[in-house]
């Protein structure tokens, strides 16, 4: 197991220089924008442009970026979203933002989407199922921003329960802070509530009619027993990776949520450093999100031998 | 008798409790006595910041009660570093921590104007802030001492000593005295930094002398004859030499010499690799020479010279002497402690002086603060975390900046250690209502904080909290008629930009899957269809249906733009603007009462003349062979799809809706023509662009038509007819030829003929000879009546060119929060309506929750 796991680091390493360097060239290939003509400060952006090497062979400019951050942990200096700043700083005050709101988020998501998940299942063709499916179906239609226009209308402005936008600050774990983003967590949630229930649902239904269910009854455990000792267990197989592909969406944000609830999160970095060639930013967000998703992955995998035994990781038979 | 020492006891102690009272009040009702109202004014000096004779007393707000400016914005800056800064969201967010040594003031019996018939409030002055005084000429002084620094036989308008108040501090402490300034210049010029704002200190016209030396000393400077606004053949002609000339191989090829130089001479034979050829082809490896001799220059071998390319490329060097000092180079200097002096490489007074020339705030910064804040990076740039955090931003400005999130909010609380909230001379004015004097700014803290939609900026507006909200083309049915709308004019004019590019047209038609039996574009090119599309469109419709923030234009110059900055005078209100527009438009003034009037009837929509000229064109369009009508019934055979350059991926709503009006207003307008149903607007997506790139589609003539508008210059409209005249700034570059198209006007009795761009040169200051005989019209040698008939007569001419076709003024119209008042309400393109510092409140933040409280309670929201 310890080998299998030092193998997929290893080959995560490779994987992650690979992405890094095709991120890297790619994003210094667009063209940057033509400079006006007359305008006087033209003449100090090339001066600026020469200084900062954009006119050098792309693989000397990685070997810089490189060595800036393995000498020095420096991803660079923001040289158009945020003049002046280290990037890695710039990248680390707006995380907290995005992870608070989404990890409030699943908190309560994934047990209500599962349970939901759960009792529809168990409640098969009654209208407890069709009830829950129906209105999964329509939740997930329909993109989460919509809900936050709605919510954002009706529970801010119309009954005045809370706050129009996040509150500013840093006090995460205050009151203020927590009603101020109730909003925003009920926009996001809808969607992966009805994501894992419909999952739960489908799973857990095929599980429910296996023979090693039938065993178990006629063993003489009880519905429940057998439920959640035999049929939740399996059909996790297919629930965790996407508890997990959830916390992954933690960290990368939703750029429209965050702008309606004006969350100062890292939703739109990515993109915004697209636009704006501000290749420090991009290639941090980049590297950063790459690793967050390599890593991910191996969780996922590793974690699919705790939950069915059956699964060995890394086994040559 | 006791009875009377009673009643005088009692009457003398009441007479003590208010004495008391009094003496102890600060609230709302509290005044302060003011010195003499002499300060500022044009051309006066005021006293420097005591002077004696109180004549009138300040009434001062309650120094307990808090009055928030809750304002919104949808990005704020990651950095605002005045050095540095790059965009107008960074300038939003640092106009709070700076001040200059002048500033604009409403006109009102303390800052009187010139002229005795102004009444207050309908224009400005410029006084004294952190100035004690008015800028005093040294330029003799400056000539005898320094004499390269000015030219030779100058006596005045080059330099200039600023008297500094003494009570100047930042937040931080630190005492700003005329010193601080020179840190600060030395600091812009900081050779590692590259200041993007470097150049507004040393390459303006009214930069400073010697500025530049100081930047670039011990290096060499490319510069591309477009910067330097001028062409290959101007510099040859002017006596430049063809040895002193390098191209920029570092733009052109993307690579330096062995010795790390972005330029190499173009007479220079070391041959350089060609990236784009492989190795081993045909001229793998090209000299500098080879490829000038070959292909770039005027005669080259191939004939492929173009002018543009080459004045994009090609330029000159300048070598910079190593080591210079400071104080022998730069001509900005403390001459005191309080007085510093300042020496521009153009000669300036008043008003170009006051708003070109100084760019203090520019320059002063925390000089401690400041160079903790320079760091070297990996790649060995160098970079500053100045002014890109709360605490990396000293102010010496109104307010401080208290709070500061990144992307989320900013907050701002009054700056104690400010000098004007003690000032009682210029930082006072006369309420036009209550004729009381107060201090300005009433404001005591403002939230500026980033949101996204403008949805949620309304519903928090109408929730009390927000104090402006920017109206909507949905909004205009509820809001239209509120007595809070405030309407907010722009100087730019948007215009309808066609193209008439031939070469383009001619090579898309040339182009596979162009059928020219079905479809046909140069039609564009006829002077009656050009003429019939101007008058096709009823502007007012346009802005009625699409936004409220325009108002139909029908001149080049914006509704605001100031033809004299002295009085304030709009170009768009006189009477030989009038009188263009009436030209062009054909409009008999003789019909009409006043010219007033005449004007007024301009609607720049004539369906008659449209389908009479489309009739024309017709005819024209067949002439020339650009289309067919085989079966001889009359209509065109072909169909013009005309492309409208839409600068984004994908069309969204708002541009689709303008897409369609264009489109009906054709279809409507070509109806009993030949070209019913023929004509037609379809969008053409040029990528998401943050430049200019939809508008060089229409300068290359691969697209035909889109929205397009300059802005700035909103106080020197002669300087913005460089848009129009200059190549390198002009749309119709390729078409329209302003040194071929000539201009007569007579002015002062004499009629001068001389082409449209040389009357624009000398309209700005520069000599034009004509016939031997050498004019300029610039500010200093001819009177504005002069000057606007020029500026008319190239209006006119611009307007005849059926390239830009105006449609729309831009401005604003918005909700302003019960919580507020504008001591105005007349706009003014300079004060606007006073902005923050003359903004007074009906109700204190506690005052205002109430309110609010009650009226949402009743009406479930603000109404307006």
């Amino acid at each position: 197991m310890i080998k299998y796991v030092l193998q997929r680091i290893l080959y995560m390493f490779f994987v992650f220089m690979i992405i890094m360097f095709m991120s890297f060239v790619l994003i210094r290939m667009l063209p940057l924008p033509a400079l006006a003509p007359n305008d006087p400060h033209t003449e100090i952006l090339e001066i600026r442009r020469e200084a900062l090497g954009y006119n050098k062979p792309y693989l000397e400019q990685f070997w810089i970026f490189i060595k800036g951050i393995v000498t020095k942990w420096d991803w660079g200096t923001s040289e158009k979203l945020y003049i002046g700043r280290d990037v890695w700083s710039v990248f680390m005050e707006k995380l907290p933002a995005t992870m608070i709101v989404n990890l409030y988020s699943i908190l309560w998501t994934i047990p209500v989407g599962i349970a939901l998940g759960v009792w529809a299942a168990l409640k098969k063709n009654t209208w407890v199922d069709y009830t829950i499916s129906t209105l999964t179906m329509v939740v997930i239609s329909v993109p989460s921003f919509v809900y936050a226009f709605i919510i954002q209308y009706l529970l801010c402005f119309k009954l005045r329960w809370f706050p129009f936008v996040m509150k500013a600050g840093t006090d995460y774990f205050s009151w203020a802070m927590f009603k101020s983003i109730i909003p925003p967590i009920l926009a996001l949630s809808f969607g992966v509530i009805a994501g894992f229930c419909r999952t739960t649902r489908a799973e857990l239904t095929e599980v429910l009619t296996s023979e090693f269910m039938l065993l178990a009854r006629t063993k003489g455990l009880t519905k429940t027993q057998a439920t959640v000792r035999h049929a939740l267990r399996n059909c996790f197989v297919v629930v965790v990776p996407g508890i997990f592909g959830e916390f992954i969406g933690i960290i990368g944000g939703s750029l429209i949520i965050e702008n309606i609830f004006s969350i100062p999160g890292v939703g739109g970095l990515t993109l915004a450093a697209i636009t704006n060639l501000d290749y420090n930013i991009f290639m941090l967000s980049t590297c950063f999100y790459t690793a967050i998703g390599l890593a991910a992955g191996l969780v996922v995998d590793i974690s699919y031998g705790f939950i069915d035994p059956r699964i060995r990781m890394g086994s040559k038979k | 008798m006791s009875t009377m020492k009673k009643l005088l006891a009692v009457l003398l102690a009441l007479a003590m409790i208010v004495a008391m009272a009094a003496a102890c009040n600060n609230g709302d009702s509290g005044t302060t006595t003011g010195p003499n109202s002499t300060g500022g004014g044009e051309g006066t000096t005021p006293p420097a910041t005591e002077p004696a004779g109180p004549t009138y007393t300040i009434t001062e707000f309650d120094p307990n009660a808090k009055y928030t400016y809750n304002d919104w914005t949808t990005s704020i800056a990651g950095s605002w570093n005045v050095h540095n800064y790059q965009s107008e969201n960074s300038n939003e967010i640092f106009q709070y921590l700076v001040d200059s040594f002048y500033t604009f003031a409403f006109n009102d019996e303390l800052h009187p104007m010139k002229d005795p018939t102004r009444t207050p409030f309908d224009g400005y002055v410029i006084i004294p802030s952190m100035a004690s005084g008015m800028p005093v000429d040294v330029t003799a002084e400056v000539a005898a001492e320094h004499p390269d620094w000015v030219p030779e036989g100058a006596t005045s308008g080059y330099a200039w000593a600023i008297p500094m108040r003494e009570d100047l501090y930042f937040d931080t402490g630190y005492h700003i005295t005329a010193n601080s300034y020179v840190e600060g210049m030395k600091r812009i010029l900081d050779q590692r930094l590259q200041n993007y704002r470097s150049t507004d200190v040393y390459k303006n016209t009214y930069g400073i002398v010697g500025a530049e030396d100081y930047f670039f000393q011990g290096q060499e400077n490319f510069q591309s004859f477009t910067d330097m606004g001028t062409t290959y053949e101007e510099y040859i002609a002017n006596g430049g030499s063809v040895d002193d000339v390098f191209m920029d191989i570092g733009e052109f090829w993307g690579i330096e010499t062995a010795e790390g130089k972005t330029y190499e001479s173009i007479t220079s034979e070391v041959e350089i690799r060609d990236p784009a050829v492989p190795e081993g082809a045909d001229e793998d490896y090209v000299s500098t020479k080879y490829l000038w001799d070959n292909y770039l220059g005027p005669d080259s071998v191939s004939g492929y010279y173009q002018a543009g390319y080459v004045n994009q490329y090609a330029g000159t060097v300048k070598s910079y002497p190593a080591d210079v000092n400071y104080d022998d180079v730069v001509g900005f200097y403390a001459k005191d402690e309080y007085t510093l002096v300042e020496v521009f490489k153009a000669s300036c007074a008043d008003f170009t002086l006051f708003y070109n020339a100084i760019q203090d705030s520019l320059i002063l910064v925390e000089p401690d603060v400041y160079d903790s804040c320079i760091k070297q990076n990996a790649d060995g740039t160098w970079s500053s975390t100045y002014m890109t955090s709360k605490e990396t931003s000293p102010s010496y400005g109104p307010f401080s900046m208290t709070e500061y999130q990144t992307d989320k909010l900013v907050h701002y609380s009054r700056n104690e250690s400010w000098y004007g909230y003690h000032d009682d001379v210029n930082n006072v004015y006369k309420d036009p209502e209550d004729g009381n004097v107060y201090r300005l700014y009433q404001t005591t803290d403002i939230d500026l904080q980033k949101l996204d939609g403008v949805a949620t900026a309304k519903n928090m507006f109408l929730s009390g909290e927000l104090i402006g909200y920017g109206l909507q083309a949905a909004d205009m049915a509820e809001y239209q008629h509120s007595e809070r709308v405030f309407d907010t004019p722009a100087p730019t004019v948007f215009f309808s930009l066609l193209t008439g590019n031939k070469d383009g047209l001619d090579a898309r038609e040339a182009a596979e899957g162009f059928d020219t039996t079905k479809e046909d574009i140069q039609t564009i090119l006829c002077p009656s269809f050009r003429k019939a599309f101007a008058v096709s469109f009823d502007r007012q419709a346009y802005c009625d249906e699409t936004s409220p923030s325009l108002t139909p234009a029908f001149g080049i110059f914006g509704r605001t733009i100031i033809y004299d900055p002295e009085t304030a005078a709009y170009y768009r209100d006189t009477d030989v603007a009038k009188q263009a527009l009436c030209d062009f438009y054909s409009i008999d003034v003789s019909k009409y009462a006043s010219l007033d009037e005449a004007v007024d009837s301009i609607t720049g929509f004539d369906p008659a003349a449209a389908k009479e000229l489309y009739t024309a064109a017709f005819q024209e369009s067949l002439a020339a062979g650009y289309i067919t009508d085989a079966d001889n019934d009359g209509k065109c055979d072909q169909t013009i799809n005309i492309k409208y350059a839409v600068s984004n991926t994908s069309i969204n709503d708002a541009t689709q809706l303008r897409l369609d009006w264009y489109d009906a207003s054709l279809v409507e307008a070509t109806k009993g023509t030949p070209f019913e149903d023929k004509v037609h607007v379809v969008g053409e997506c040029v990528g998401n662009t943050t430049g200019e790139e939809f508008a060089d589609a229409i300068k290359a003539g691969t697209c035909d038509l889109c929205l397009a508008g300059w802005n700035g210059s909103a106080m020197d409209p002669y300087n913005l007819l460089q848009a129009y005249t200059w190549d390198s700034y002009s749309y119709a570059a390729e078409w329209y030829h302003p040194k071929q198209d000539m201009l007569t006007l007579t002015l002062n009795g004499e009629t001068v003929t001389m082409s449209v761009y040389d009357w624009a040169e000398c309209v700005n200051g520069n000599d034009v000879t004509v016939d031997g005989k050498t004019y300029n019209y610039g500010t200093n040698n001819a009177d504005q009546e002069t000057r606007m008939l020029i500026l008319a007569g190239i209006e006119g001419k611009l307007l005849q060119t059926f390239t830009y076709i105006p449609f729309a003024n831009n401005g604003g119209k918005s909700l302003l929060s019960w919580k507020v008042y504008y001591v105005t309400d007349e706009y003014n393109a300079v004060m606007g309506r006073g902005g923050i510092a003359y903004m007074k409140y009906n109700y204190s933040d506690a005052e205002w929750a109430d309110f609010c409280a009650e009226q949402i309670n009743a009406n479930g929201k603000l109404t307006y």
